[in-house]
């Protein structure tokens, strides 16, 4: 079941990395960097699962445990999902940086081509 | 490169096909690469490593906290957080710095003294080509004699010239009931000390909220919220205020980001310490950083260079 997530997560990068390596609109680029960044969430989450785990938040445990039973029972690895959670927010605010030096670059050059751009063809 | 005109852009619209084979081949190729991967990644029965089963049983004696994932953010990995907290201020910084606009006028400078000088008849030139390019001008602009000359003589139903700035009342109706919801469940996630993440959703939450009054009011709405001034203020207070509370661990604790505040009973608002300082801190930096970061994405002004063509 887990391998589902891991699969999801590869493809989902890859049409990123399609996306990034194929277009030649900038928007459509930092589309898929942001489908890239995506999967490496979905990935970062499957791996903190664990066969039949729960949240791992002590409150309220399943019957017939207590708070500090679940502690020590079986549940999803609470450092990856924190991982997570902090990439999430990081992920926005570089999005937002990359979405406005495209704006500029589309103010400046008067196009999202990068073929048209020719300061990035090296 | 050639610089193509519009219509040799249109002809070129779709991707070149040899690009197209190209990342295909090499996206497909590295996709078998990772699915290799996968199958050899933790299939989901191997135990939890030693570090999260020690913050899981160490939450509620260390952080009198229920909510472990809380516990590592701004307690077991607060240096790091810190370290997270400082790249997205510097992500704010530089998307304000990228959109700035042209600095406003502050005084008085001549120009037009100082025109008047050098042109004596008003600026009416007497060279008939000049009269010329300046009509055409003035006619390209869309003011020539076709323009009504008052607002009154506008046409109903012609566009005005100013965008829309609020949707339906339908839309904004759903906003008004479903905002107090919103806002107060983002508030809730860090306030209540104890529900998964904190500060980090909650900021965010806090941020998709702004976003929704933005869609369905418009930009007037959020005088208050898209004032860079202010909401720059507030996001470096946040920032001071997370410096505190993880500086304030040296000397009272012994570490930088250890544990100085008492700790309450389980499942209250104070009950993880410098955690929920740390978290409270954090829903502040994270949801005026991003409505920074958006509102200056969204207001940076038309300056297009010159046309390539007229250039």
């Amino acid at each position: 079941m887990i391998v589902g997530n891991f699969v999801a997560a590869a493809v989902l990068f890859c049409l990123g990395a399609y996306t990034v390596t194929t277009r030649r609109n900038i928007v459509k680029m930092v589309l898929g960097l942001s489908l890239m960044e995506s999967a490496t969430y979905v990935l970062v989450i499957s791996l903190a699962y664990r066969n039949g785990s729960t949240a791992p938040v002590l409150l309220y445990p399943p019957p017939g445990h207590t708070m500090k039973g679940l502690a020590h029972g079986n549940v999803a690895d609470p450092f990856l999902q924190n991982i997570c959670l902090t990439a999430i927010v990081i992920g926005v605010a570089v999005t937002a940086v990359l979405l406005t030096i495209v704006v500029r670059a589309a103010q400046h050059y008067r196009t999202l081509d990068t073929d048209e751009i020719r300061e990035l063809t090296g | 490169m050639r610089r193509g005109t519009e219509p040799d852009r249109e002809l070129r619209a779709d991707e070149p096909r040899h690009r197209r084979v190209l990342g295909a081949v090499l996206c497909l190729a590295l996709l078998a690469v990772l699915l290799l991967a996968a199958f050899d990644l933790p299939d989901g029965t191997q135990p939890l490593p030693q570090m999260a089963r020690r913050a899981l049983t160490s939450a509620m004696p260390d952080y009198r906290t229920t909510e472990p994932v809380n516990a590592i953010v701004y307690g077991m990995r607060a240096m790091d957080t810190f370290g997270e907290t400082f790249i997205l201020l510097a992500a704010v910084v530089s998307v304000v710095v990228l959109a700035r606009g042209p600095e406003p006028r502050r005084g008085f400078f001549g120009e037009a003294v100082a025109g008047r000088k050098e042109q004596p008849s008003g600026g009416e030139s007497t060279d008939s080509g000049e009269r010329r390019a300046r009509r055409a001008e003035h006619d390209e602009q869309g003011e020539g004699d076709q323009t009504p000359r008052t607002p009154d003589e506008e046409p109903v139903g012609a566009l005005a010239a100013e965008r829309a700035h609020a949707m339906t009342v339908v839309v904004r109706s759903a906003v008004r009931v479903a905002l107090p919801f919103l806002t107060t469940a983002g508030i809730y996630l860090a306030v209540q000390g104890f529900s998964p993440g904190g500060g980090f959703p909650a900021g965010v939450v806090l941020l998709g909220a702004v976003l929704l009054v933005y869609t369905a009011f418009g930009h007037p709405a959020l005088w208050l919220v898209a004032n860079d001034a202010l909401m720059e203020a507030v996001e470096v207070l946040a920032a001071v205020a997370i410096i505190l509370v993880l500086l304030l661990g040296l000397p009272l604790a012994g570490s930088f980001g250890a544990q100085w505040m008492g700790l309450t009973p389980l499942e209250t608002m104070r009950s993880g310490g410098t955690v929920q300082a740390f978290s409270l801190s954090e829903l502040v930096e994270v949801a005026s950083g991003l409505i920074i970061a958006v509102f200056s994405l969204l207001g940076m002004r038309h300056e297009w260079g010159r046309d390539r063509e007229a250039s």
